[in-house]
C-alpha cells in the first residue's frame, strides 16, 4: 500500500470491497447480486470493465425495470451495459474527505439510489455508502469548530495584550517624555539650593565675626588690638566683592527656583490630570481639557518643532471617559508631530451643533496616498519600519471613538498634510457612556 | 593671569543664571541663548570650555559644539543635557566630539570638577597651537584591531587599511585581550557585543592604559545610557550604527588612523581625550582582571 496521509485513511476506512459486476453479464443475472444477503445494504452495484468503472446499477433502477410490463421478459436477457448509470459517483482514494464529501453532496440524486465508487488512480477499489461520507465529514467539522474555538480564543487574549502593549509603550514614551522635562527646572533648582548652601555657610562664618566684634566691642575689658584685627577681618569680608555680588544674586537664584519648582508641579499636576488615576473612569468632561490635557503632555514632542494653532469653540460638557479621549488626542499629535519632516503647524478646532461635538486636528505633514489612508484604522497597520509601532494606535483611536458612539475620519493630501475629523454625540441614549468602557474587552457586536 | 572663558548656551535663562553662579569664582563666564552669538563669541575670544545644551530651538547641541570643533579646536566640549535620546548622543559623538556628555539634573561638585579638568586641557591646547610641533613622520607601522564578529567588518578594514597597517581580527574577549596585551594598538575597531559577551569594558581600560588608541564603536546595539558611558568613560570617537556602509567605515577608519598619528605626535592631545573612570561596578572587576593579566602577559612577553 502507498504511504498514506490521515486524509487518504480518512477515505479509505470508508471502502467497502464489493465484487463488482461485468458490463457484459445478463440484466437477470443482477437479481442474484441484490438478493445476496451479503450486499442487503447496499443500494447499487458497481460496474468494471478492465479494472475501470464505468457505471452502477441501483436497486432502484433495476427494480423499475422489472416493475414494467413483462419487463424481466423484455429486458432479462440483455447485457447489463444497456442499463447501467454511466455516470456514477466517483471519489479517488487520496482525495481529501472534505473535497470528496463536498463532490458527493453536490452529484447525489434524490431520492438518494446509488452508493459511490472509490477508484485508486482510476481503478476501482471498492464502494462507499454516502451516509458514512456524511457522517465522517461532520465529525471532522465538529472537530475544525473546536480548533477554531480554541483559536479564536488565543487571538482574542493575543490581542488583549497587544493592545495593553500598545497602551504601555505610548504610557512609557508619555512619561518619558514629561520625565526629561522636569529635568531643566530640577537641574537648575538642584544647583542653586547647592549654591546657596555654599553660600550660607559662608554668610554663617560672617556673622560668627561680626558677633565677636560686637561682643568685643560691648564688654569693656576687650584690648584694642584684638578690638581692630577683628575689625579688619569684618572690612575684608564686606569689602569682598565676590560675595557681595553673589548674595545679591541669591535673590534671583531663590526667584528662579521657586518658579522651577513651580513648573515641576505643573509637570505632575498635567500628568495627573491626563491619567486621571484619581478621577472616575466615566465623568461628565470638557473635550477642550481633554485637548488642553494632551497638548501639554505631549509639549515635548511639539516644542521648537510644531506651531499649535487652536480654535477652540466654547463646548458642552459630555459623559465620557476623559483619560481615553485624552490618549485620542495624545495620539492624533504625536502622529501629526511625526508626519512632519521639517517646521510644521497643528491646527485643532472644536465647535459644535445640537446633537453632535466636532473636533479636528489638520497637520501640514507629508500627507498620505489615499491606499495608505484607506487602510489607517485598522488594526496591525502601520508605515514604521517594524518594531517601531504596533499599527494598534489609531485602531485603538477609533475603537474609543466609537465606543463613545462617534466616528472619525481622515483625509489626507500627499505634501500638504492630513486632516482627522472626529464627531461625538452631545447626548448618548440610554446608559450613557457609563458602561461598557473597557477596550476591547466589549462584545464589538454591542454598539449601535 | 586672567581668568580662564567659559562659555555657556542653554535656551532656559534659568539654568545659565544658575551655572553662571557655579563658576562664578574662578572663571570669566560667558552665557547666551542664542547658538549664533556663541558662534561668534567662540570666532572672536578665547573659549576655553563650551558647555551646551542639546535640544534648543534654532539649532541642536551636538551641531553647535560640531562648528566650535571648527572654529576654536584648541576650546573643549562639553554636552548638558536632560533629553537622552540616541539619535542626540550619537551625533555628540560622531558630529561634536563632545569630552563629556553630562545630564540634567547635575551635581553641582561633579561638573566643577570636569570643567576645571577641561580648562587645564585646554590651557594646554592653547600653548600648543602658539608653537606647532610638525608631526614626525611615521615611525612603526600602525596597528588595527577589530573585535567583530562581522566578517563584513573585518573585510573592510582590510580592503581600506591593509596595505598600510597590521591588521589583527579577534573573534572573542579573549583573544582580544590577548592582542592587545602584545602591543598597542592604534586604531579599535570593535562592536559591543564579542563572541557572546560584552566588551565595553576593554574599550573602556584601553583608554586607560594608551589614550592613543582611537576607538570606532560599530554595532546594533543601541542603548543611550550605555553609549553614554562610552563617551564619558572610553572616549569612543565614531559610534556607527549597523548595518554601516562600507564606505562610511572606511572614510571613518581613515580619518581615526590620521587622528592617531596626530595624537601620538602631539602627546597633548592625548590629554583631549582623558577618560572618566568606571562606573559600573561589575564593569570594574572585568577591567582589574584585564589590566592584571595583561600584566602578567606583558611581563611573561617581555614588552
Amino acid at each position: 500500500m502507498n504511504n498514506q496521509n490521515p486524509a487518504d485513511e480518512s477515505i479509505f476506512s470508508l471502502v467497502t470491497p464489493i465484487d463488482a459486476l461485468s458490463p457484459d453479464i445478463r440484466l437477470e443475472e443482477v437479481t442474484k447480486h441484490f438478493s445476496d444477503p451479503r450486499n442487503a445494504k447496499l443500494l447499487s452495484l458497481p460496474v468494471v470493465e478492465n479494472g475501470r468503472p464505468i457505471g452502477v446499477i441501483s436497486r432502484y433502477l433495476f427494480m423499475n425495470i422489472y416493475l414494467k410490463h413483462y419487463g424481466r421478459e423484455l429486458y432479462g436477457k440483455r447485457p447489463l451495459r444497456e442499463f447501467i448509470n454511466n455516470t456514477p459517483l466517483l471519489v479517488e482514494l487520496n482525495q481529501p474527505l472534505a473535497e470528496a464529501a463536498l463532490h458527493v453532496a453536490a452529484n447525489m440524486q434524490f431520492p438518494l439510489t446509488e452508493d459511490f465508487i472509490v477508484t485508486r488512480h482510476g481503478r476501482y477499489l471498492g464502494i462507499g455508502f454516502v451516509m458514512d461520507l456524511l457522517k465522517a465529514m461532520e465529525v471532522k467539522m465538529r472537530g475544525n469548530t473546536a480548533e477554531l474555538e480554541q483559536a479564536y480564543t488565543q487571538l482574542k487574549s493575543s490581542q488583549l495584550a497587544l493592545v495593553q502593549s500598545e497602551k504601555m509603550a505610548s504610557l512609557g514614551q508619555m512619561v518619558a517624555g514629561v520625565a526629561h522635562e522636569i529635568n531643566t527646572p530640577l537641574g537648575y533648582v538642584q544647583n542653586n539650593v547647592a549654591i546657596g548652601q555654599e553660600l550660607f555657610s559662608q554668610v554663617q562664618i560672617m556673622i560668627a565675626d561680626y558677633e565677636s566684634l560686637l561682643d568685643m566691642l560691648l564688654d569693656g575689658g576687650a584690648d584694642e588690638e584684638r578690638i581692630t584685627a577683628q575689625l579688619l577681618k569684618v572690612a575684608a569680608t564686606r569689602n569682598d566683592a565676590n560675595a557681595q555680588e553673589m548674595l545679591g544674586e541669591m535673590d534671583g537664584l531663590m526667584a528662579d527656583s521657586l518658579y522651577g519648582i513651580e513648573q515641576i508641579s505643573g509637570l505632575v499636576h498635567d500628568l495627573k490630570n491626563f491619567s486621571r488615576m484619581d478621577a472616575a473612569a466615566n465623568d461628565l468632561a470638557n473635550l477642550n481639557e481633554c485637548i488642553e490635557s494632551a497638548l501639554n503632555i505631549g509639549r515635548n514632542v511639539l516644542k521648537n518643532k510644531v506651531e499649535v494653532v487652536k480654535d477652540l469653540a466654547h463646548l458642552p460638557d459630555i459623559m465620557c471617559a476623559p483619560s481615553q479621549l485624552n490618549q485620542v488626542f495624545l495620539n492624533l499629535f504625536t502622529n501629526a508631530a511625526q508626519a512632519m519632516e521639517a517646521q510644521g503647524k497643528l491646527y485643532i478646532k472644536s465647535w459644535h451643533d445640537a446633537a453632535h461635538i466636532r473636533i479636528s486636528v489638520t497637520d501640514t505633514g507629508k500627507g498620505m496616498p489615499a491606499e495608505v489612508a484607506n487602510k489607517i484604522f485598522d488594526p496591525f497597520f502601520t508605515t514604521k519600519p517594524v518594531g517601531e509601532g504596533t499599527g494598534l494606535g489609531l485602531a485603538i483611536t477609533q475603537q474609543i471613538i466609537q465606543q463613545h458612539g462617534g466616528t472619525i475620519s481622515v483625509e489626507s493630501r500627499i505634501g500638504e498634510g492630513s486632516s482627522f475629523h472626529i464627531s461625538l454625540p452631545v447626548a448618548r441614549n440610554g446608559a450613557s457612556a457609563a458602561s461598557g468602557m473597557e477596550i476591547c474587552a466589549q462584545d464589538p457586536e454591542r454598539h449601535t | 593671569m586672567s581668568k580662564p572663558t567659559l562659555l555657556l548656551i542653554d535656551d532656559e535663562e534659568r539654568i545659565l543664571r544658575s551655572l553662571r553662579m557655579l563658576f562664578f569664582i574662578g572663571y570669566d563666564v560667558r552665557t547666551t541663548t542664542d547658538p549664533d552669538e556663541a558662534i561668534r563669541i567662540l570666532r572672536e575670544e578665547k573659549v576655553h570650555v563650551i558647555v551646551s545644551d542639546q535640544r534648543m530651538p534654532v539649532m541642536q547641541g551636538s551641531e553647535l559644539l560640531r562648528i566650535a570643533r571648527e572654529t576654536s579646536p584648541a576650546t573643549m566640549r562639553i554636552l548638558l543635557t536632560g533629553y537622552s535620546d540616541l539619535d542626540a548622543s550619537i551625533a555628540s559623538v560622531n558630529e561634536g566630539e563632545v569630552f563629556r556628555y553630562l545630564m540634567k539634573p547635575w551635581n553641582a561638585e561633579d561638573v566643577k570638577k570636569v570643567v576645571a579638568e577641561a580648562t587645564a586641557i585646554a590651557e594646554a591646547s592653547f600653548a600648543l597651537q602658539i608653537n606647532p610641533e610638525p608631526p614626525e613622520a611615521a615611525g612603526i607601522k600602525p596597528r588595527v584591531l577589530i573585535m567583530d564578529n562581522d566578517e563584513s567588518t573585518a573585510k573592510t578594514v582590510h580592503e581600506t587599511l591593509g596595505d598600510r597597517c597590521e591588521i589583527v581580527w579577534a573573534c572573542d574577549a579573549q583573544h582580544a585581550m590577548e592582542e592587545l596585551a602584545k602591543q598597542n594598538v592604534s586604531v579599535v575597531v570593535s562592536d559591543l557585543m564579542l563572541g557572546g559577551s560584552n566588551v565595553g569594558y576593554i574599550l573602556k581600560t584601553i583608554k586607560q592604559l594608551n589614550p592613543q588608541t582611537q576607538c570606532i564603536v560599530v554595532t546594533s546595539f543601541s542603548d543611550t545610557s550605555r553609549l553614554i558611558e562610552l563617551i564619558n568613560q572610553a572616549q569612543i570617537t565614531r559610534f556607527l550604527p549597523k548595518p554601516v556602509s562600507k564606505g562610511l567605515l572606511a572614510r571613518n577608519l581613515e580619518s581615526m588612523l590620521e587622528r592617531f598619528q596626530l595624537v601620538r605626535s602631539q602627546p597633548v592631545l592625548q590629554k583631549r581625550q582623558t577618560v572618566e573612570p568606571i562606573s559600573d561596578p561589575a564593569e570594574r572587576v572585568s577591567a582589574g582582571n584585564f589590566i592584571g593579566m595583561l600584566g602578567r602577559l606583558r611581563s611573561r612577553i617581555g614588552v
